[in-house]
């Protein structure tokens, strides 16, 4: 209620700044779709019907579930914070959790540069381009489920092609145990995560590439500008909307991976390769103890909120400046 | 030329339908007439995994649930998923308030939605006996309070499957017996390059089948009769310090990423000397028979022999995967959904599935031990009666929701994996008794 | 398109070596699904120190296991339903987050930080668990097994996702176009769909691209909403069928894997076709 003023104020300054958008609301439909504000509403209806209709519900029975005793078949009772409390001092929730940090940052970084440097190659002009561009995204398009298995084959200790080449050019004697060593196994479904992302940056950063104007390039660069310069200087700050937003939905999705590790490993050996939403299925679903499974899933969800509330405010901010 | 083939499409129908009827006598036709009104126009919908032998899915769709259906009078529909995707399916089903009627379970999973089934005492109690008695572990996975909460179906017997000659090449005529010979046996082959295989990773079947029953032969165990978390015992120290040097000595290091398929991969190419697994290994190289060759060239399928787990200072045991139906509480053809189960569950119509399986299943019951089935071929002779072995997890306590979140947890398989890993067995046993009172209270 | 510098040799140096080390790592386990979908089970179960270890080429190329697929499993059909779903899930949620990521972007209102984010957060929901109340929810408006039960479902992860990276693409839109055409008497309505929609191409494409791949391979809701095997998608009928117990029929699963990803790619090259020619406009206009 307090807000009104304000907000009215804001649109008093729309008014200003463009004259023509506020009409009379004698012009009826018309009036209305030239109205910013009717109009925005209207746009934003089809999106917030099916928003409300299919997640509103789940999602607040999921935050209820995490604070009752639920299990599979039974509503349990209110326990407050008692799951997130257990969860506090589980061995493997703590695992989970640096494995599910470690695993999204380290990706990122890779998918981010991995994905840029590839852009930046699509985006020059060489035979075959348009199949490169589209063959090089099989890898996103792939079902997770079947690329998994085909991963899991190539780092199997009996058969990994991988071994077999490093064993070939002389660098390893012995095999390598990709999913069977403590940390190899995390290595590894970094591994399968990056060789997933990298196509979805690429080709989205390559969009982005596309609707940047060549004229300030070639303007740059008849200033004497380096390459280098010219892509930090000119590609960076233009592309940085896009990128934001896609190294924002890459870390949650990242975050929430499930697949991948479900097929490769299913969070052994001992743990090392459990992440939240692996380890919070396991519990949830395979020990039916839904409202511990819920309270595992949702541990973090306030510390995603905040980093996303502010990463999203961040893009706002860039973008109007 | 039309007429006459349609006529003597015709007479086939006829002729068909006439010894039909003289087959199943007067009483068949009366059966049929007695299908239950209430079944009339009611369709059953059953989810199962998709067996490893996809012979016993066919029959199953195509023969035995037809008669099923006729004996009920009500349409019946198969669904066969992927045994890791019955759990996630069973969840949205019971929270959802609908789903299929009928849905099959491994381990002891239907202690886990007790409070999504319905009593099938009446009809479990028949089955069993009819058929001289339900094993053990059939029984006590399928029993909450003294009521049958799931009806038990097949055993999934795991025995170890070896290679006959490169045991006899180091002078083992037999499979070693105990722990010691099998260690000593498995140190001379792995020099050779022929270790044995076994997983340590978080796998549904392989795993749990090996660390629990190997656990319980050194006197080990998750609780007592009492519930009582006993884990951190003298035995459990010695299982686990014992191991370590068994995987170093005699085992593929690789089992630590291995999931449930690898050691059939490993075991069919040739590069492991024994295996803890289903039968599938064999009945897969029956299969296939020019797919799969020894090293000097024959046919594997003329090498493998199985074997139950060794002894322990404590005993034998074993853990062989059973499994069960459910007929759950909130379907709407709940008597006919037993009613189905007590059909299938009969001598006469789990027979032709139970030969379809060629010893990869065993029945629930003692009976089946005495099947012509087992005559047919000798190296299929020890799964026979595999199944009085099999205890069921949680075991000395009751197989509750409790021991299924310890399995669920890959807890008894990770203090192997986690000393073979290298940490101190003494602190292996300390963390997985902190994370077992934590589950038991 | 920006000019490459330099001597030749550089030229491989900076250029065609990255790109043929991406394309080869991104292409070669399709390489090897591929020599998998040809081998007899015998070739492939060969450890990786043996002699006769060939994981690049196979000597007694088989169609055993193409046939298996197409006989013996309905893959025809779930690729029906894959496609079906997943172009009516894109085209809704593309529909949404174009109007939505407009409006977002482009409309001045006073809820308009706050709905955006809202509209975020649903997409940071946990979905490994919530596919237990959406079952709920697709069972009382009776949409299980049905293709509507994943064809109205899967909007809710595709349309927070659509409409933000579409608002990443209007905002490197000058306004000043859009402006133009307002002045020259376009009702805002005109303007959005004649001359932003057009200029933003590459970002619709892109968004539906992704929208499409991201239903194409989900998993957890097709597993659980539907159960005829009729109605089944290409991940998980393949699981469903191909994974017996602790076998995996690799031949006919690799198969699978291929024949349901490369005819996209191959659809999605015609697209990127567009995508160049949206480029041209936008800069034209």
């Amino acid at each position: 209620m307090t807000v009104k003023p304000i907000a009215g104020g804001r649109g008093g300054a729309a008014t200003a700044a463009l004259p023509r958008s506020r009409v009379s609301p004698a012009r009826g439909l018309g009036g209305l779709l030239e109205d910013e504000r009717s109009l925005a509403y209207l746009l934003l209806a089809p999106t917030a019907l099916i928003l409300t209709m299919f997640i509103a519900y789940p999602f607040l029975r999921g935050v209820w579930l995490s604070v009752t005793s639920a299990t599979v078949g039974d509503p349990g009772d209110y326990v407050g914070l008692k799951n997130f409390e257990k969860a506090w001092n589980d061995t493997i929730f703590h695992r989970a959790a640096v494995n599910t940090f470690v695993y999204t940052g380290v990706t990122t970084v890779f998918k981010l540069a991995f994905g840029m440097w590839l852009a930046l190659l699509l985006n020059r002009e060489f035979r075959a381009k348009r199949f490169a561009r589209a063959f090089i995204l099989l890898p996103f398009i792939i079902p997770t489920v079947l690329s998994t298995l085909a991963w899991q084959w190539l780092f199997d200790p009996t058969f990994s092609v991988i071994n077999w080449c490093l064993w070939q050019l002389g660098l390893i004697t012995q095999r390598i145990n990709w999913l069977g060593d403590e940390y190899l196994a995390l290595v590894s479904i970094m591994i399968v995560n990056v060789w997933r992302g990298v196509p979805f940056y690429a080709i989205s950063l390559l969009a982005g590439l596309q609707t940047i104007n060549p004229e300030l390039q070639e303007a740059a660069a008849i200033d004497g500008a380096t390459p280098r310069q010219r892509f930090w200087k000119i590609t960076w700050p233009l592309l940085l909307p896009v990128t934001m937003v896609v190294v924002l939905f890459s870390v949650i999705q990242t975050f929430a991976d499930f697949q991948l590790v479900y097929v490769l490993t299913r969070g052994g050996p001992a743990n090392a390769t459990h992440l939240f939403a692996t380890y919070a299925y396991q519990i949830g679903v395979g020990a039916g103890l839904l409202g511990q499974g819920a309270a595992i899933s949702l541990a973090l969800f306030p510390v995603l909120l905040v980093v996303v509330i502010f990463q999203l405010w961040y893009i706002r901010r860039t973008e109007t400046v | 030329m039309d007429a006459k083939r349609i006529n003597r499409r015709q007479f086939i129908k006829v002729s068909g339908a006439t010894a039909a009827v003289a087959a199943t006598g007067l009483e068949g036709v009366l059966a049929a007439r007695r299908a239950p009104a209430y079944a009339q126009g009611v369709t059953l919908n059953m989810v199962r995994w998709a067996d490893f032998v996809p012979a016993s899915d066919k029959l199953l769709r195509d023969e035995i649930l037809p008669k099923a259906e006729k004996a009920l009078g009500a349409t019946i529909k198969l669904e066969t998923i992927n045994a890791n995707d019955i759990q996630p399916r069973i969840t949205a089903a019971i929270e959802g308030g609908g789903g299929p009627d009928i849905i099959m379970t491994q381990h002891n999973w239907q202690h886990l939605y007790e409070k999504g089934v319905v009593d099938v005492t009446d009809v479990a109690e028949k089955i069993g006996k009819a058929q001289g008695g339900f094993y053990k572990q059939s029984r006590d996975v399928a029993v909450s309070g003294g009521k049958f909460i799931a009806v038990p179906w097949s055993v999934v017997g795991l025995m170890i499957a070896y290679r006959k000659s490169w045991l006899a090449e180091e002078g083992a005529m037999k499979f070693p017996a105990t722990w010691e010979e099998y260690r000593a046996l498995g140190k001379k082959l792995k020099a050779k390059g022929r270790p044995i295989g076994q997983t340590m990773g978080h796998t549904f079947g392989d795993a749990p089948a090996f660390a629990y029953p190997y656990l319980w032969s050194w006197g080990g165990a998750e609780v007592d009769t009492n519930g009582k978390v006993v884990l951190n015992s003298k035995e459990t120290l010695e299982s686990v310090e014992f191991m370590v040097g068994f995987w170093k000595d005699a085992h593929d290091e690789g089992g630590l990423a291995w999931d449930d398929s690898s050691n059939n991969r490993a075991f069919l190419s040739g590069t492991i000397c024994a295996t803890l697994n289903g039968a599938s290994i064999y009945i897969e190289s029956l299969r296939k028979p020019d797919q799969y060759k020894t090293d000097k060239g024959e046919q594997l399928k003329t090498d493998i022999l199985h074997a139950t787990l060794p002894k322990g200072p404590k005993g034998q045991f074993a853990y062989h995967v059973p499994f069960s139906h459910m007929v759950m509480k909130y379907g709407k053809n709940q008597k006919l959904a037993k009613d189905l189960l007590l059909w299938l569950g009969t001598r006469e119509n789990f027979d032709p599935w139970f030969v379809s399986q060629k010893g990869f299943s065993v029945g629930t019951t003692t009976d089946w031990e005495k099947h012509a089935i087992w005559k047919e071929d000798p190296i299929m002779l020890p799964y026979r009666d595999a199944a009085r072995l099999g205890r069921a997890p949680g075991f000395a306590g009751p197989p509750n929701a409790k021991a299924a979140e310890v399995q669920t947890k890959y807890i008894l398989t990770d203090i192997y994996a986690k000393a073979i890993q290298g940490m101190a067995p003494a602190d292996a046993v300390k963390w997985a008794e902190g994370e077992l009172k934590k589950i038991y209270g | 398109m920006a000019m490459i510098e330099g001597s030749r040799w550089r030229k491989v140096a900076v250029f065609y070596a990255p790109l043929f080390a991406f394309i080869f790592g991104l292409l070669f386990p399709f390489y090897w699904m591929l020599v998998t979908t040809f081998r007899p089970d015998g070739e492939l179960y060969r450890p990786w120190n043996r002699a006769n270890y060939s994981p690049f080429w196979t000597m007694h190329p088989t169609l055993e296991h193409i046939r298996y697929l197409f006989s013996e499993t309905l893959f025809g059909t779930w690729l029906y339903n894959t496609m079906f779903i997943s172009i009516v899930s894109t085209l809704i949620s593309l529909f949404c987050g174009l109007l939505a990521g407009y409006a977002l972007a482009r409309l001045r209102f006073n809820l308009a930080g706050s709905l955006g984010t809202s509209i975020f957060v649903t997409y940071l929901v946990p979905p490994t668990l919530l596919f237990i109340p959406l079952a709920e929810i697709t069972r009382t408006f009776h949409l299980t097994d049905t293709p509507w039960a994943l064809i109205l479902t899967y909007p809710t992860f595709l349309i927070p996702f659509c409409t933000w990276l579409l608002m990443g693409y209007f905002k490197t839109i000058p306004k000043e176009l859009e402006e133009c055409a307002r002045i020259d008497g376009a009702t805002r309505v005109q303007a959005m769909v004649r001359i932003i929609f057009p200029i933003a191409m590459p970002g619709i494409l892109s968004a539906g691209i992704f929208a499409f791949t991201l239903s194409w391979n989900e998993f957890i809701y097709a597993l659980v909403f539907l159960s005829t095997t009729q109605q089944k998608t290409v991940p998980v009928g393949v699981v469903s069928e191909l994974i017996r117990g602790d076998v995996f029929y690799w031949g006919p699963l690799m198969a699978g894997a291929l024949l349901g990803s490369i005819p996209v790619a191959f659809v999605f090259a015609f697209f990127v076709e567009h995508y160049v020619a949206g480029l041209t406009g936008s800069v034209k206009g």
